[in-house]
């Protein structure tokens, strides 16, 4: 298949490519960029003011998720896959992150009966 | 015939539709009821909903830790199948029997048996114990 | 369908790691066994699996060397990897005896039956060892993708590591810090990624540095890629504590259990400082002429300005405020907490000043750092008072009657970590700032050498307490820990600080490895050795319209 593809490539008769492979136009990539660093924005705002835990937590999702939006769009802007690999991998570690986070969470939450971060303050001078 | 761009846009004015009828139709339906509806309260009338059966104990009970760590576990597996789409998908182009392909079979193999070693360890570690 | 024909050698490459992974899945699995003295075994198994990745590490180097080429720093791995295998031993030591002690007392007395839910040890030190695993993945790095997982697999089970490796509430609180701010560093890093792709088009870290030349020889590396390169910047200031993401790490250490403590202090910071090393070899240091694609010849003429500017004011600020904060501790794991921070800032001047100079001087340091701090953790672990850690300068007053090996131990840690001169310490910053002086960064050094002067008032009171000062009612009831490894870790370290220097110039050209061979794969057009399109497993292209 492969080198059936590559001979096609050579001889220049590879036939034209339907339209959801070929590039996006600018303006798509722009919002999807925008939206990307709005997630992540919104993301970074929300972890820093916010205080309950699973709260917190999700808004680490969102930043992931705006960086995984920027991975796809300028995937497509350069029409290259391998930025659409690492989106998988990021959802993989995400998982991965969700697992321990609920695990601490659960941990904590029956110790102190409450989820607000402010609850612990046994560290420090 | 209008650019790619337009296309995209006025594609999606259904769903935009849709979320106006929506809209538009629960706001009828609660607005009216409470205009005609006749109004009777009682204690029965109260009480959680469950299927019909009698509520019993708080919603705030604890779960089993169990739960918690069966939840985690089927996190994590579930996810490890997200692997197996782009694999299956390049897997299928691939020319029967030949070294490649022997290759790409071989590599999910082995991811697919580093799983089983997990599955092994959740496993000796008693997460699927039940008592 | 690229790298199909590499994948032998490259994975050859990867052995070190194969061993330590089969070493993790085995400790795991003896840690859940029956048996007390099997699960007795688990940190001897541990240990056998780092010696023996230290040994195939030097082997892989000298057979798999070709195949390294394509790597940004291809022989890095032959210095940092036998590094972390050898201080990881040495890491393993002062937590024997302390995870499951409470466990393991209950079933050897009969009070509680085994539960395979309840013992830890064997999850501890599998973490433990994929963590190393993961800090030796990173440097063979050869794209975004490999950075990024690599990096996780070196944070995840240290996030564990601190929730488990004591059962206090102080430890949860700590993993719960670690583990958000460790969310949050890693979401800026990623991003920085992301535009780091968005600026050159691709995740190989060989093809990035060449997209780079190819911006740098035109109007500059753009504003997509600079910023890019800040945020992961940013983002990977988490992992060696540096400012502005080093507040976590005195709480931090001071709530996890002290031999964990001793495994942040280490580990992550080499696996941060690889990276780093990596990301920034992709836009180059002075000195290095590279070549881009299209055969324009780029003399470098440093880092990108805003990146250097960034990394400047980070280590300045790291070195400044790590040894001000430590100068108001009463906790001494808080004190060396605060001395990590400020030792991440005076290895930053080797990134500033880069390769080769730079490069190998900062994975010297490491290595100096690795052993010093590890002897001041492990004579720590090796006291207790009632149960308790020892964590008070109270508590060690007047050391020297009861426990003279370990204070004279965590003394001398504690002149090596100021850098006086027989020490291994001295050799480290001599060698930096060698560096830093000859590249011209004059302030920086200078900054450096005040900062150590000022770091001298805390470290000389945890060397005078011990020795000197009378005993106290607290001392008086400090005791060993029930095990003597911690204390024999201790003295090993604290002999490793005063030996090691006689070796100094043998292992300074063993750090030399580390930046052998930066920019020499560089791509000219048309040089068929050169790592365009050697390497990625999916480097399939869609077609451009």
């Amino acid at each position: 298949m492969t080198q059936a593809l590559l001979a096609m490539a050579q001889d220049g008769t590879l036939p034209e490519l339907p339209e959801t492979l070929r590039a996006a136009p600018s303006g798509e990539i722009a919002a999807a960029l925008l939206i990307s660093a709005l997630l992540m924005a919104i993301g970074v705002v929300g972890f820093l003011s916010r205080r309950n835990m699973i709260i917190m937590f999700l808004c680490t999702e969102l930043m992931f998720q705006g960086a995984a939006l920027a991975m796809v769009a300028f995937s497509r802007h350069h029409m290259d896959v391998s930025g659409q690999v690492f989106v998988i991998f990021i959802l993989t570690v995400a998982a991965a992150e969700a697992a321990l986070a609920l695990g601490l969470v659960v941990l904590l939450h029956r110790r102190r009966e409450t989820l607000s971060a402010e609850a612990w303050g046994e560290l420090g001078e | 015939m209008p650019s790619p761009a337009d296309i995209g846009v006025i594609s999606y004015a259904p769903i935009a539709l849709l979320f106006v009828m929506a809209a538009v139709f629960a706001a009828v339906n609660i607005v009216a009821s409470a205009l005609f509806g006749p109004r009777v309260e009682s204690v029965v009338k109260g009480t959680a909903y469950e299927s019909g059966m009698d509520p019993f104990g708080s919603a705030r009970k604890r779960f089993n830790v169990r739960f918690y760590v069966m939840a985690m576990t089927f996190l994590v597996f579930d996810v490890e199948i997200i692997f197996l789409y782009p694999w299956a998908v390049s897997f299928a182009q691939l020319e029967p029997r030949s070294d490649e392909s022997l290759m790409f079979l071989a590599r999910i193999g082995f991811f697919v048996g580093t799983s089983v070693i997990a599955y092994i360890y959740a496993w000796r570690k008693g997460v699927f114990r039940w008592d | 369908m690229m790298g199909m024909e590499s994948m032998g050698p490259r994975l050859g490459l990867l052995a070190p790691e194969m061993v330590l992974f089969a070493g993790a899945v085995l400790v795991s699995v003896i840690g859940l066994s029956r048996s007390a003295g099997m699960r007795r075994s688990v940190p001897l198994w541990c240990i056998v699996a780092l010696v023996a990745a230290a040994f195939v590490s030097v082997e892989t180097w000298t057979q798999e060397r070709a195949s390294a080429a394509q790597l940004l720093f291809p022989s890095m791995g032959s210095f940092v990897k036998p590094m972390l295998a050898l201080v990881g031993v040495l890491l393993v030591l002062p937590g024997i005896g302390a995870i499951d002690r409470g466990v393991e007392g209950a079933i050897a007395s009969g009070r509680q039956a085994f539960d395979a839910l309840r013992v830890m040890r064997g999850e501890h030190y599998a973490f433990a060892l994929f963590s190393i695993a993961g800090a030796m993945l990173l440097c063979g790095a050869s794209d975004l993708i490999w950075l990024f997982l690599a990096l996780e697999l070196v944070s995840l089970p240290t996030y564990i590591m601190v929730a488990l490796g004591r059962g206090s509430r102080k430890a949860q609180e700590a993993a719960v810090k670690y583990f958000f701010l460790g969310a949050l560093s890693t979401a800026l890093f990623l991003y920085g990624f992301a535009l780091i792709y968005g600026s050159t088009g691709t995740l190989q870290i060989a093809g990035i540095r060449d997209a780079f030349a190819a911006q740098a020889a035109g109007p500059g590396i753009d504003m997509t890629g600079l910023a890019g390169l800040c945020l992961a910047i940013l983002g990977l200031c988490f992992k060696i504590t540096a400012v502005p993401m080093h507040f976590y790490a005195p709480d931090v250490y001071e709530g996890a259990a002290v031999h964990v403590s001793a495994f942040l202090a280490f580990v992550p910071k080499v696996a941060g400082f690889v990276a780093l090393a990596v990301l920034l070899g992709t836009a180059g240091w002075t000195g290095h002429a590279l070549i881009a694609a299209d055969g324009v010849r780029v003399a470098y003429t440093g880092l990108p300005e805003p990146v250097a500017a960034v990394l400047w004011m980070s280590a300045v600020l790291t070195m400044t405020l790590g040894n001000v904060g430590a100068l108001m501790q009463r906790s001494i794991k808080r004190t060396l907490a605060y001395s990590s921070v400020s030792h991440s800032g005076y290895m930053m001047i080797g990134l500033i000043v880069g390769a080769p100079a730079g490069i190998n001087a900062l994975f010297f340091y490491l290595l100096c750092y690795g052993i010093m701090t590890t002897a001041s953790f492990a004579a720590l672990a090796a006291l207790e008072r009632s149960g308790e850690e020892v964590d008070s300068f109270d508590d060690i007053a007047g050391l020297r009657v009861r426990h003279p090996a370990v204070a004279w131990m965590l003394a001398i840690s504690a002149v090596s970590l100021v850098g006086i001169p027989p020490m291994v310490g001295f050799f480290g910053k001599l060698a930096l700032f060698m560096a830093a002086f000859e590249s011209g960064q004059v302030a920086l050094v200078a900054i450096a050498v005040v900062n150590s002067a000022v770091s001298a008032w805390y470290y000389l009171r945890l060397a005078i307490v011990p020795l000197v000062a009378p005993p106290s009612a607290r001392s008086a009831t400090v005791v060993s820990a029930p095990s003597r490894w911690p204390a024999i870790c201790a003295v090993v370290c604290g002999v490793g600080s005063v030996i090691v220097p006689l070796a100094a110039s043998r292992l300074l050209q063993a750090s030399e490895r580390a930046s052998e061979g930066y920019g020499a794969g560089s791509a000219v057009a048309g040089d068929e050795s050169g790592p365009k399109g050697s390497g990625g497993l999916y480097t399939s292209r869609l077609t451009r319209p």
